[in-house]
């Protein structure tokens, strides 16, 4: 278990370095500077000027080293969209409304969609199981830009009971929260639901049903635990895909976010933040899965002692 | 009982207290864009803070019959020689912390701007002329070589490089810059709400940086021209977009929204007092690289121009959100020739024999093109991708030429002008100042395009130094000929942007000037100014 733990932990080191070089690179040889998006062209000369200004004048490498030298001393440089601030100010700035309204959306979602799921594996094949399996189908597939719409048209529009958009007042965070809440929602609904008919279908299930248990001590103690594992490893990645915030959510109900700037960062080279955002994403999946890891094998023996050996 | 009246007074009394602020007048707009870096308009023009230029009196600024109104300034006058104007500021003007706002502001905000980097440095080349501009923001010249003096605290003197007729106009975006400020915190004095301080009609409450919305308020020490009728104002580019500006509108979060095409019936039926057009002083046009084949030969570029149905390209695929484009210069824009415009037809028949003159009878042997078009918001994002696939229809059809589309992001697209990566372009420009110059400029010794055509340059810089109104316009409208006779851009459309006015909103500020058009956040001090909310 321990040694699995740091291997993991070495491989996590690895992606970041591998997953930094590659978007660095990536980042320089999209054709187009910081400096190219006016409607005149600058000047050559002042061009240099900017250029050297910023350290972007010298050789690539030279370029990458200075960065990640920042980025092992937690500097991760000035944001060229807002120069007032670092990049780990505007970051932890923004994030606080992505955190609440995508963290809530899935804290809320996730729940709702194993009971879901669990009504819909527990009456398989009835209205229920048939109106789960709906739900989370549109949950799914409908963008969550049409999503956001309709929620506005609707409470908003055309009943009148919530505002359409903004922040700060709580009241205005419902329903980007409600359009969150529906992919961990829909997506937690078909994982329990499969794995819940999966783990019922399994011999022991069969053998406790023999032994004489209740349906339900069979359901709450052992098939729960038995299909919880799925479940355990997209909590996190999910988590962490929503909490960042979705550019499409937060510019439909103009919630001063997180999302918009991994858009922004890159449309206007804004280098010093998309490597940030970048580099905070891999570094939270990285840790994400090694939790999930390390959370699967807590809850799977056959994985404990698996990498016992 | 005692206790009740005391009560009672209580309430009296904080009722009397809150009252005036529920009497406040909040106005809330959409306007800028989500990326605001400094809150100075003379330290960044594309990435500054919403409405920083609200927050400060430029010199003169333009009413809504485009009329140049004096602010900062309270007259101007022009030397014999033409090379020399004279600002007489009005005396009185101060800065929202009380200190004097003097010519030295004025002279200072420029003498960075051209030091600086300034991403609008070439504003003050191209259309201001000022002496030494070039070289000082090149680094080869030292500031004080600028043609730019504070005379005392209340004149400034400009000098040009040639008579420039024009420059008062081109005033209307020179904004003062507190120097008192940037000495004490350098350019650091623009980015947070406790040091930013303003000459203009507003002042800055609070400002959220993520998405770049502002809530001004009325100035209390402004003492220029337009004072606002409103107590505040909130500015929020989050706004901009129709799909999300139109909800809030309809729940009552924005007093006016910008509509899309598809929004239009909906908004006109429910609210038929409500609709405004914006004449935006704008042009899309086609631009070539005229140095590489099939571009560099004028024939193919004359039957490009004729191979397009204008009318039938705004009234079907673009729905009317913009009108058909004659010339550079949009309908209403000082120097504007109907005649010359009305060269602009769609003639399939002479199409077709300038492509076969050059060589391509029926679109044969004539290479695969692909036209750049750059990615944006706003009305250009509304016209431009829908107009593309017009074009691309139209010269199969009309040419028998096979044009791809390829969008860009701006810095890609701008990338691929500057270093004339691909030979053929959609264009889009937007007035900087009233004049003609503006728009020719842009194709002025190299400009924008990279374009040389010496005799092309040779009458812009005579009309642009030409002191007589009638004599200027003729020459401009020889250069639009000559734009014309050898197909140096084809211009495609106007845009014009329709919004949605809460009836709530009053004043001369919504009402349409006389040419049917308001101007919304366009004209911003005027507009914001001459408002008022019930």
């Amino acid at each position: 278990m321990f040694t699995h733990i740091i291997r993991r932990i070495l491989s996590v080191a690895f992606t970041f370095i591998v997953v930094s070089i590659i978007i660095f690179l990536m980042m320089h040889s999209v054709p187009g500077g910081p400096f190219d998006a006016n409607d005149m062209p600058v000047s050559e000369a002042v061009r240099a000027k900017m250029m050297a200004q910023w350290g972007l004048d010298q050789p690539l490498h030279v370029q990458y080293f200075n960065y990640m030298w920042g980025v092992l001393h937690l500097d991760f440089g000035v944001p060229f969209q807002s120069p007032g601030e670092t990049v780990v100010e505007l970051i932890s700035r923004a994030w606080v409304p992505s955190l609440i309204l995508g963290g809530t959306g899935v804290l809320i979602g996730a729940p709702l969609g194993i009971l879901l799921g669990m009504a819909a594996a527990l009456n398989r094949n009835t209205w229920i199981d048939y109106l789960a399996s709906t739900l989370a189908t549109l949950g799914l597939t409908i963008p969550v830009f049409v999503t956001s719409m309709l929620l506005i048209l609707i409470f908003a529009v055309w009943l009148n009971w919530l505002p359409a958009s903004g922040w700060p007042q709580p009241n205005r965070w419902i329903l980007p929260i409600a359009c969150y809440a529906a992919i961990p929602l829909a997506t937690y609904a078909r994982y329990t639901r499969s794995a819940v008919l999966d783990t019922l279908n399994r011999p022991f299930v069969t053998v406790l049903r023999a032994k004489g248990l209740s349906e339900r001590r069979i359901v709450f103690q052992h098939v729960m635990r038995n299909s919880a594992i799925p479940l355990v490893t997209v909590f996190l990645p999910m988590f962490i895909g929503t909490a960042t915030g979705s550019i499409f959510v937060e510019a439909m109900f103009r919630v001063p976010g997180l999302g918009a700037y991994f858009v922004s960062s890159i449309e206007v080279r804004d280098y010093t933040l998309q490597m940030a955002l970048m580099l905070l994403i891999t570094f939270m999946y990285c840790l994400a899965y090694l939790l999930s890891d390390i959370a699967y094998a807590l809850l799977n023996p056959r994985i404990r002692v698996g990498g016992a050996e | 009982m005692n206790a009740l009246v005391r009560l009672a007074g209580i309430m009296v009394a904080a009722t009397s207290l809150s009252a005036p602020v529920l009497a406040q007048t909040t106005v809330v707009a959409p306007s800028g864009s989500t990326a605001g870096t400094y809150m100075d308009y003379m330290k960044t023009v594309y990435d500054r803070g919403t409405g920083s230029e609200l927050l400060q009196i430029p010199i003169a600024t333009f009413d809504k019959e485009f009329e140049l109104t004096p602010m900062a300034a309270e007259s101007w006058t022009q030397s014999e020689d033409g090379l020399t104007w004279t600002f007489k500021l009005r005396p009185g003007l101060v800065w929202s912390d009380g200190e004097p706002l003097t010519a030295e502001d004025f002279v200072f905000a420029l003498q960075r701007a051209a030091t600086s980097g300034y991403d609008f440095a070439w504003y003050w080349d191209f259309a201001g002329g000022i002496k030494g501009w070039k070289e000082v923001t090149e680094g080869t010249a030292d500031v004080s070589t600028l043609g730019l003096k504070a005379v005392d605290d209340l004149t400034i003197e400009v000098t040009t490089v040639a008579p420039k007729p024009y420059l008062p106009s081109v005033t209307s975006l020179w904004y003062p810059v507190p120097k008192h400020k940037v000495d004490e915190l350098g350019d650091d004095w623009a980015l947070d709400v406790a040091t930013i301080v303003s000459s203009g009609p507003f002042e800055i409450e609070s400002w959220e940086k993520s998405n770049n919305s502002v809530v001004f308020t009325k100035s209390d020490t402004y003492t220029g021209p337009w004072s606002p009728m409103i107590d505040r104002l909130e500015l929020d580019p989050t706004l901009n977009a129709p799909e999300v500006g139109l909800p809030a509108f309809l729940a009552g979060d924005a007093d006016y929204s910008f509509l899309n095409t598809g929004q239009v019936p909906v908004a006109t039926a429910r609210y038929p007092d409500g609709i405004r057009k914006n004449a935006v002083f704008a042009t899309s046009y086609i631009s070539y690289d005229l140095d590489a084949a099939p571009f560099n030969d004028v024939n193919v570029r004359r039957a490009f121009y004729y191979a397009v149905d204008r009318a039938e390209l705004t009234s079907t695929v673009l729905k009317d959100i913009a009108i058909p484009a004659g010339s550079i210069l949009p309908p209403g824009y000082p120097g504007y020739n109907p005649d010359i415009a009305a060269e602009a037809v769609f003639d399939p028949e002479k199409a077709k024999q300038f492509l076969a003159d050059a060589g391509f009878p029926n679109g044969e042997g004539f290479p695969e093109v692909e036209i750049w078009y750059r990615e944006e918001g706003g009305y250009n994002g509304a016209i431009v991708p829908a107009m593309a696939q017009y074009l691309q229809a139209e010269f199969k059809e009309v040419l028998g030429i096979s044009l791809n589309i390829r969008a860009l992001p701006g810095p890609e697209w701008m990338d691929g002008l500057r270093g004339k990566k691909n030979n053929i372009f959609i264009a889009p420009y937007e007035y900087d100042y009233l004049d003609p110059s503006n728009f020719y400029g842009i194709f002025y010794n190299g400009g924008r395009h990279g374009y040389f055509i010496p005799e092309y340059d040779e009458i812009i810089a005579k009309a642009d130094s030409e002191s007589d109104w009638d004599t200027r316009y003729k020459l401009y409208a020889e250069a639009e000929q000559l734009m014309i006779d050898q197909g140096l851009i084809l211009p495609l459309v106007h845009p014009v942007t329709i919004a949605v006015v809460s009836d709530q909103l009053t004043g001369d500020g919504v009402a349409p000037n006389s040419l049917g058009f308001t101007q919304l956040d366009r004209l911003g001090h005027y507009f914001f100014t001459h408002i008022t909310k019930q």
